[in-house]
């Protein structure tokens, strides 16, 4: 700037069709003849979509229909008779959901980390504002009341063991999470041995739960078969690399209910008569393994959108193969396609809806089957899957967020 | 000189590869890696397959493929193609095949246009759109498509009975029985035939007026109108065709067939009538899919760098026309791939139809499973499958090829 510049003139409050709710709407409104008749049907639509929306929701609906199925939807005939005679059994699911509160406590304590602990303290409470619920206590008894509170001093517990002690690391807060999902799935199952834990077939477990268990298992698991099949995908041993490529083709060519019902039928073929193979660990080895194929693919092109370069340097710094492939192409890669992934993970938690075919009752076709029992509800469908839709919209919106928020942090698209 | 260590000095030659010991020599380890990889594999496929002779052996279960000759003796649902019950097993097959061939054609081509519809909507610069298109896309996106499916077959399922259904202006029925419109039949094989030559023809021609007019535009910068002039064209050849074929003929090629409802139970005939599970397993797989398509189109616009709008825009073309001739075409190199996969996903997804009634090959395969062996049917419906992968994968990539080259020279 120079000496003799004219002064600059008072700033000028701006005209006020260009600030303020005016001028935000005459930019994102009303820009054009085009945009204002866009914006006119579009607002018209949404006003009445909202209108009847609302009145439906609040008037005409008659949500009886959810209330009555009530606990079915979370864990299906796990406390009927016929599953648990004398219908004590109601306390293992919620002792499985505590352990599971525990270790959400634990992450959140070991990280001190604001998702986590969003997650966490969610769940948690959401868990234990269950207890309130209006049912009659004839239905809904205190004692499962007390069990769903005790889930808040569960994830206290779990915070304070991960932050105060010597658990609270990466590896060790690992290995519980393992631990607590394989003591989920025994406290659930049973003994025969064990006066007060009878066993209860898998038959008979149901609802949210299995929905549940079956993605927890194959998140977990088909992320590492995925990045094993993709590296065998890139290998440069021939035999290697058609194995691989001829699993992932045949996996991801075939819709996922046609492998689920042919599991049923082919599985008690291959295994002897009385293989301990059931249908809800059928149903998580064919999902896993689907899930796999199509995580294969994604983090290949995590893999090949990797400057070859980084595998170079890290071979002339003397790393091998395996380090390499370890701790210089996976981290990036993965880092890379994390979204890819993450969308994978809500595709295999929706898919875990088509377990209908094999006949077991998961929270969809729990409410489907009582619908078709009952036609004198046949008029409240409606309801039923506008909740179901919502149930699990919030779960897979919940995992979006997460992931959209771990992106954040490490900067995906931006380094 | 430093000499080799001790130990090795000491290995006999047996042990050895080229004077490297045998398990610290890449060559060996590979090859032992594959041999090993290969032995195992092959041992698990045939632990498989005797598994299920023994099984097949010891049960008295049917196997072999001689039952596709049998009659089938089971009605299917919805088909396309004439079907008796006492047809064959094979010639069922090949009706359920085409059952899902058609359903995924129809959904991939309604998905792919509204996708691009809320893809665009998405980016609009009317907020309200955009959010709506958001909304959209995050709802559907994220809710399992067996409940969708769910939530319409119920919807139709207390729609009124054929008799009380809905009527719209005397040429539309719904009700849940589904969907009855007017249609066009051919009034005569031979003449309907020759005008869909003809229609053929029309829009050949149209496209190539378009793109000469477009060429001469571009060259003298005077307007030629290219794209009106391309659907005149196409509607030219279109009416000489049906003026030709009626005078050649002494009938029109096609009349138009309304439907009426008949006899005491208002059974509809004539026109054209798509159940209700056909409709509801399209209505569910376009709304689904769609979702996912408006996300690849709104990452592949995204992906055209801002300039290309910018400079279009300066040089007089109107936004219509920056999309339609600048960013589309360029996006369309993003878009392609992931929609291929999109257009597998439909396919496979269409195999929810048994859920909502419609007789797709997997609800096919299903029935067939209790009076047939189920082994070979599933390797008849996997083989069936993996064929329609590979023919959208061919047409996507052919198509993919044709717009990385010929995509450029355009404009």
């Amino acid at each position: 700037m120079t000496a003799n510049a004219p002064p600059a003139p008072d700033h000028m409050p701006p005209p006020r069709t260009e600030v303020g709710v005016i001028g935000w709407m005459s930019k994102n409104l009303f820009s054009s003849k085009f945009n204002v008749v866009l914006t006119l049907v579009s607002g018209a639509g949404i006003a009445l979509a909202l209108v009847y929306g609302l009145v439906w929701v609040f008037r005409d609906a008659e949500w009886g229909v959810i209330a009555q199925l009530g606990g079915r939807f979370i864990i299906g005939q796990y406390n009927t008779d016929l599953a648990c005679p004398g219908n004590n059994c109601f306390w293992r699911p919620q002792a499985s959901l505590m352990l599971v509160v525990a270790l959400l406590g634990m992450v959140w304590g070991m990280t001190r980390d604001d998702v986590a602990r969003n997650v966490a303290l969610v769940v948690g409470i959401a868990a234990a504002a269950f207890a309130f619920l209006p049912y009659g206590f004839d239905k809904m008894g205190i004692d499962v009341r007390l069990l769903l509170l005790a889930n808040l001093p569960a994830l206290a517990i779990g915070y304070a063991a991960a932050r105060y002690t010597p658990l609270g690391t990466g590896m060790r807060v690992s290995i519980a999470g393992v631990v607590i999902f394989v003591l989920t799935l025994l406290l659930l199952r049973g003994f025969s041995w064990m006066p007060g834990l009878q066993p209860v077939s898998v038959i008979y477990w149901g609802g949210l739960m299995i929905n549940l268990i079956l993605a927890v298992a194959g998140i977990t698991l088909s992320l590492p078969i995925g990045i094993a099949l993709a590296l065998g995908r890139r290998s440069r041993l021939p035999v290697v690399k058609i194995l691989c490529v001829g699993f992932i083709e045949i996996f991801r060519g075939v819709p996922l209910i046609t492998l689920l019902f042919m599991s049923q039928v082919l599985i008690p073929l291959v295994f002897p008569e009385n293989f301990p193979l059931n249908s809800l660990a059928r149903a998580g080895i064919i999902i896993t393994l689907f899930s796999a194929a199509y995580m294969a693919e994604n983090i290949r092109g995590g893999l090949q959108a990797l400057h070859p370069g980084q595998a170079e340097a890290a071979r002339a710094l003397g790393l091998a193969g395996w380090q390499t492939i370890l701790f210089i192409s996976l981290p990036q890669a993965i880092r890379n396609v994390i979204p890819a992934i993450v969308g994978q993970f809500i595709g295999l938690f929706k898919d875990t809806s088509l377990v209908y075919i094999i006949a077991m009752l998961d929270i969809v076709e729990t409410g489907r089957t009582f619908i078709l029992g009952n036609p004198e509800f046949l008029a409240n469908a409606r309801e039923m899957f506008v909740f179901l839709a919502v149930v699990f919209w919030i779960f897979t919106y919940g995992m979006s967020y997460i992931s959209g928020r771990i992106e954040d942090k490490m900067g995906v698209g931006r380094r | 000189m430093a000499q080799a260590p001790a130990s090795e000095r000491r290995l006999p030659r047996f042990l050895t590869y080229h004077g490297i010991p045998l398990w610290r020599n890449i060559v060996v380890i590979q090859w032992a890696a594959q041999i090993v990889s290969a032995v195992v594999v092959v041992a698990l496929v045939a632990w498989f397959f005797t598994n299920i002779g023994n099984a097949i052996q010891e049960r008295d279960i049917p196997y072999g493929f001689s039952f596709l000759s049998r009659e089938y003796q089971t009605p299917i649902g919805e088909h396309f193609i004439p079907y008796e019950s006492s047809d064959t097993f094979l010639y069922a097959l090949g009706v359920a095949f085409t059952n899902t061939l058609i359903v995924s054609v129809a959904g991939v081509v309604l998905a792919t246009l509204l996708g691009i519809f809320i893809g665009v909507a998405r980016l609009s610069n009317n907020w309200l759109v955009a959010k709506l298109a958001t909304a959209y896309i995050e709802f559907f996106r994220n809710v399992p498509l067996l409940v969708q499916l769910l939530f319409w077959f119920f919807i139709f399922l207390t729609l009124p009975p054929v008799r009380e259904g809905y009527v719209i202006g005397g040429l539309f029925y719904i009700n849940n029985g589904g969907l009855s419109m007017p249609w066009a039949l051919p009034t005569n094989i031979g003449l309907g035939l020759a005008w869909v030559a003809f229609a053929i023809v029309g829009l050949i021609a149209g496209m190539l007026v378009d793109k000469r007019l477009t060429q001469r535009e571009t060259l003298t910068g005077k307007p030629a109108y290219p794209f009106i002039s391309g659907l005149a064209a196409v509607a030219a050849v279109w009416l000489i065709g049906w003026i030709l074929l009626t005078i050649i003929g002494g009938e029109s090629p096609f009349s138009l067939s309304v439907p009426e409802p008949q006899g005491r139970f208002g059974r509809i005939e004539g026109g054209f009538t798509a159940r209700a599970g056909l409709l509801i397993l399209l209505l569910g797989l376009v709304i689904y899919t769609s979702a996912f398509i408006g996300e690849i189109v709104r990452a592949g616009i995204q992906s055209v760098g801002r300039g290309q709008t910018e400079a279009a825009r300066a040089l007089g073309l109107s936004p219509m026309d920056t999309l339609r001739r600048v960013i589309f075409p360029q996006a369309l190199r993003v878009i392609i791939p992931p929609l291929i996969s999109q257009c597998l996903n439909l396919t496979k997804n269409s195999s929810l139809g048994g859920a909502v009634g419609y007789t797709d090959l997997t609800n096919v395969a299903v029935t067939m499973t209790q009076t047939a062996p189920a082994v070979s049917i599933f390797m008849l419906i996997m083989a069936g499958y993996l064929a329609m992968s590979l023919a959208w994968s061919l047409v996507g990539n052919i198509y993919n090829r044709a717009i990385q080259f010929g995509g450029r020279s355009r404009l």
